[in-house]
């Protein structure tokens, strides 16, 4: 039998899905350790492989086909943009893509001017202001804390993930578009699919069964 | 610690851009031998060569002629201010030479290549910017048999590049097609449409069909597309109690007559049938398909049946196409370990400086019995072993040694 290679995003995401795999009895024991320093963990009886990647990677492991199965952010499948088949949502670490900002520049927003949007998603943040708003912006690409971006002046709004808003708020910011609603993903490499058809459309109809809602 | 500098010494000069490689050694040889069984299947079925040249203008790709986006091409411009691009794809130029050289044939033709296409893609993807690909194109035949058969040389081609495993997978573009145009979709709509089906987003198929108007059979098959798999009799049942479009029927039994006529072939295990499968070239407009294999993650051949493109170059004809990709088939070969990369070939013979005139004339005996024969003068200053050792690191096969007139040493590698 030829191994399933499962990549999934490092961190809380990983967690979850690993508990919603146990429900539908796919384990990883090797996996449970949280000292070890394996790579890559194996499950012999069921042929599957596991490891952990940073989420922006996912796609890019799924897409050449390294890994079979990924588990990652929709929000990482729009800003790399890959080619993968996007199987099912899991409704997991559910949130949102936003426009955040002070409320001051909520009528910039409206009114066309150019104006600095600091991201970690430069391709999602473009894609909605030259595509949907038709607004030509300066796009900042930052790589983490991008709240601080407006508050030290770095730029007018930021595109980001908003889960709950608390952020936001305790540094005088707040949602001020939303860009699409966002949760965790199962992808599928393009010829895993065909070449591991039954086996992986098994995995998608069990895994939809315990999916919560 | 030291900075990041390093004395180049001219070594920037040794490298290729991103997206293009150099290939010598065991790969060449293998990649070429792959290349030419491939070429020469293609011969056997009466495919006749064909050379284009390798940059265009660049309304040969453009958009209604829907190969790749324009983006991912390589432009340039001559001197007249023309825009050109690197061919990304081979179809539109051959089907350009049919409606130039053959316009008056109303009877096959039948045209193969070897070429390399180019295509612009992103940096530190991990992916080829030049494919060399092996293709053939049937034209001035509509008929279910030419489908038939290019599917079958597919399948061919693939078994004698020593590939073993692969499904190709086949679909009907004037399906999708079909339904969009019962539907009444924007053309907005459809490709948002065509983008979550050709992605396996059926749960963004669920929710745009939510937005759209759209009657509930239709929104019934086009949720059901992706388990419309090989059973084509259940598939047309299902599609005939929900829509009334002729194309879309039409479609289903074109390939249920495909599948049918693939059985004289004896390849019907290769084959399996996905009504959910678009293409990424919107001048297909039949039967498609495309091949895939374990160890790569994309597809080692594609094709379909075009019949609207040539007539976009001025004669109406129908078409149909293959391609094998050839560079993802040497991933694929690679990675089975089908492939012999170690291979040790050629015959070196070695000779002292006296023994000249033998050493040509033994060497041109035994290239005429078909062995490649390198020639080398042994130098008096260096010992055979260092020859010995020589022929090793180049894989060379075996290696003579012209001791005397009549006597030649054999020195066999052990590696």
């Amino acid at each position: 039998m030829k191994y399933l290679t499962f990549a999934l995003a490092k961190g809380r995401l990983a967690k979850h899905t690993l508990q919603l795999l146990e429900q539908i009895g796919i384990t990883c024991e090797e996996m449970k350790d949280d000292k070890t320093r394996k790579l890559i963990f194996t499950n012999e009886e069921l042929g599957l492989k596991f490891f952990l990647s940073k989420a922006t990677d996912v796609p890019t492991y799924v897409e050449l086909g390294a890994a079979d199965i990924g588990v990652v952010g929709k929000d990482t499948i729009i800003e790399e943009g890959r080619k993968l088949y996007e199987v099912l949502d899991l409704n997991l670490g559910k949130c949102r893509m936003c426009v955040a900002g002070p409320a001051s520049a909520k009528k910039q927003l409206n009114n066309g001017s150019l104006i600095r949007v600091a991201s970690k998603y430069p391709r999602i943040a473009k894609d909605y202001f030259y595509n949907y708003k038709h607004q030509t912006v300066e796009i900042i690409k930052l790589n983490g804390s991008v709240e601080l971006a407006p508050v030290v002046g770095l730029s007018e709004v930021i595109v980001d993930i908003v889960e709950t808003g608390s952020t936001l708020k305790e540094n005088g910011l707040e949602v001020l578009e939303e860009i699409c609603p966002l949760s965790a993903r199962v992808v599928v490499n393009e010829v895993s699919m065909k070449m591991q058809h039954e086996r992986i459309t098994k995995l998608i109809h069990d895994l939809k069964q315990v999916v919560p809602e | 610690m030291k900075d990041m500098e390093w004395d180049s010494n001219g070594g920037e000069l040794l490298h290729t851009p991103g997206g293009v490689k150099d290939t010598y050694g065991a790969e060449c040889t293998n990649k070429l031998k792959v290349q030419s069984a491939v070429h020469e299947v293609l011969n056997s079925y009466g495919f006749r060569d064909i050379q284009t040249p390798a940059f265009e203008y660049f309304d040969i790709f453009s958009k209604e002629r829907g190969t790749v986006a324009s983006k991912e091409m390589f432009k340039f411009f001559d001197r007249g201010n023309n825009t050109l691009v690197l061919r990304p794809d081979m179809t539109p130029p051959i089907a350009r030479c049919v409606a130039k050289y053959y316009r008056d044939e109303d009877l096959q033709i039948r045209l193969c290549y070897i070429a390399d296409t180019f295509v612009n893609t992103g940096k530190y993807k991990g992916k080829l910017q030049q494919v060399t690909q092996a293709g053939a194109e049937l034209f001035n035949d509509d008929s279910s048999d030419a489908d038939a058969e290019m599917v079958a040389l597919t399948v061919k081609c693939l078994l004698k590049s020593g590939l073993k495993e692969f499904q190709i997978e086949a679909g009907h573009a004037g399906f999708f097609n079909g339904l969009v145009k019962e539907a009444g979709f924007s053309e907005g709509d459809t490709s948002k449409l065509r983008n979550l089906i050709e992605s396996k987003n059926f749960f963004g198929v669920e929710d745009l069909l939510d937005n759209l108007t759209v009657s509930t059979e239709l929104k019934e098959i086009f949720l059901k597309m992706p388990e419309m798999f090989n059973n084509l009799d259940e598939a047309a049942e299902f599609v005939k109690a929900r829509s009334k479009s002729k194309e879309v029927y039409k479609a289903i039994e074109r390939l249920k007559k495909l599948e049918n006529i693939l059985k004289s072939y004896g390849f019907e295990n290769y084959i399996t049938v996905d009504l959910s499968m678009l293409s990424n070239y919107s001048y297909y407009t039949g039967v498609i398909f495309r091949a895939y294999t374990y160890g790569n993650g994309e597809a080692v051949a594609t094709g379909g049946r075009y019949d609207g493109l040539v007539s976009q170059f001025g004669k109406d004809t129908p078409a149909i196409g293959l391609a094998i990709v050839i560079d993802q088939l040497m991933i694929a070969l690679s990675r089975q370990k089908l492939l012999d990369e170690e291979l040790l070939q050629g015959t070196l013979l070695l000779y002292p400086q006296s023994l000249r005139d033998e050493a040509i004339k033994k060497a041109e005996i035994l290239r005429s019995q078909g062995e490649d024969i390198q020639l080398v003068r042994k130098s008096p200053a260096k010992p055979i072993e260092e020859y010995i050792t020589y022929a090793k690191r180049m894989r060379i096969k075996k290696m003579l040694f012209l001791k005397s007139e009549d006597e030649m040493v054999i020195i066999e590698s052990d590696n």
